[in-house]
């Protein structure tokens, strides 16, 4: 497990066990996790190995929406649950005024006990960080 | 029969009627819309937590699959939350039996050489538990896009996405998959009940593109396969250039080649074909199967399994 792991296991109370049977791959500006069978793989260059987990900033690391999905299950701290009709909006892009009891910075985005993705909470305000697809209804 | 001629073009007639048994319900089949269908992804839900979550819509489930369900009235389903965050993958329901015939394990190394959007990819990686390996190939610029973001959002773990031609990848991998999955482009005339377009650009002319790649493609999938590795060939298309004749080429060039019986319970197929035109095709190739869309009121789909000997 890699220092800037940790880091994000730490920020969101995710058991260091869920990191256990996957590997981890960082370049100066992604950290992938995948299978140690993804991250060996050398018959040939690909595009893309796993999944990102988090982008590397000078001054901090923001964690993906998809690495979250699959990883952040387990998070204990620093996740706001959300409503119907909050997390929609927050899928698609926009933000809310919200009494959490997180840190100011990336938080999980729960609705019903799943990570629909990130956002940035800077009190009172929940910005999403959520790629735009097409839009959620 | 005459009742269907303003549709469907006459030489698509004339062709098909020699060989799909039940014609009139094929081209009934043919003409009606596709119900729409989904796939729960075990990746990040459970199939019950899924159905709560869907239960508005009254998923009923597919006969052959526990984890497909079809809904009578799917509009919206690309824009649901679940859908999103990946809980779902939809799917057209035959497109959902090639994995299920390859039966990927966990922990095995599976190559799916044309994977572009990705569900065949997403769903064996799924069936694998996201452990091992999946390469998953499109040599598509903007297709692998695409392939990339169906993995991303169904967390695959276990996947590397690689934009290669198919036949140079099955030569860096020769001999190092235990199975692959080798899901043809082809002249898709499965679509024809999605997209009335696509009976407009149907020709045999279009049909002739497909089978040199599709040789490509099977001879090399073949040569990625361990010994004792296994390959399902599929395609969307019933003509057999693109089905039958492409098996048979396999085995002239590797007689050693085993073509094993296609069998998934609940899921109603016909036999492969013997001949087409003037050409016969050895007895094996019998053992492919086809999935016509009056049988299960899907996509048309042909499947066949291939195991290069220990």
């Amino acid at each position: 497990m890699t220092r800037r792991v940790r880091e994000l296991c730490k920020q969101f109370g995710i058991p260091h066990g869920v990191f256990e049977s996957y590997a981890v791959l960082e370049d100066q500006e992604t950290v992938f996790v995948g299978t140690t069978e993804v991250m060996e793989f050398d018959a040939v260059r690909p595009m893309r190995r796993g999944i990102r987990l988090a982008r590397i900033y000078p001054y901090s690391l923001k964690p993906t929406t998809f690495g979250m999905q699959v990883l952040g299950a387990q998070a204990s701290r620093n996740a706001v649950g959300l409503s119907d009709e909050q997390a929609k909006l927050l899928i698609n892009g926009g933000c809310l005024e919200i009494e959490a009891d997180v840190e100011d910075g990336f938080v999980l985005l729960r609705w019903k006990e799943l990570v629909v993705g990130v956002g940035f909470y800077k009190r009172p305000v929940l910005k999403s960080q959520i790629p735009r697809f097409r839009p959620v209804e | 029969m005459t009742r269907h001629t303003r549709r469907f073009p006459q030489e698509f007639i004339e062709r098909y009627s020699q060989f799909i048994p039940d014609f009139d319900a094929f081209l009934d089949a043919m003409q009606r819309p596709l119900k729409r269908t989904f796939r729960v992804n075990t990746i990040k839900t459970t199939r019950e937590k899924a159905l709560e979550l869907m239960a508005d819509l009254r998923p009923e489930p597919l006969p052959w699959f526990d984890l497909g369900f079809s809904l009578a009235d799917g509009e919206g389903l690309g824009k649901r939350i679940e859908h999103f965050i990946g809980l779902i993958y939809v799917q057209e329901a035959a497109s959902m039996a090639p994995p299920l015939v390859l039966r990927p394990q966990p922990g095995e190394r599976v190559m799916d050489i044309a994977a572009a959007p990705g569900s065949k990819t997403t769903e064996m990686s799924a069936m694998m538990q996201n452990s091992g390996l999946i390469i998953s190939n499109d040599p598509s610029p903007t297709r692998v896009r695409g392939l990339i973001g169906n993995v991303d959002r169904a967390g695959c773990l276990n996947v590397v996405v690689c934009r290669m031609d198919g036949a140079s990848l099955g030569r860096c991998v020769a001999g190092r998959c235990d199975r692959v999955l080798v899901d043809a482009p082809c002249s898709s005339e499965g679509t024809i009940r999605k997209s009335a377009q696509a009976l407009d650009r149907w020709s045999v002319a279009a049909i002739e593109r497909f089978p040199a790649i599709q040789r490509r493609l099977i001879v090399a999938g073949y040569h990625a396969l361990k010994p004792g590795g296994v390959m399902v060939y599929s395609t969307c298309t019933v003509a057999p250039e693109e089905n039958e004749s492409v098996v048979t080429y396999l085995l002239e060039r590797q007689p050693e080649a085993e073509v094993s019986a296609v069998e998934l319970s609940g899921l109603a197929m016909r036999p492969g074909l013997r001949e087409w035109g003037k050409e016969a095709y050895p007895d094996v190739v019998s053992r492919c199967r086809r999935i016509l869309p009056q049988d299960n009121d899907t996509e048309p789909f042909f499947l066949a399994l291939i195991r290069r000997p220990e």
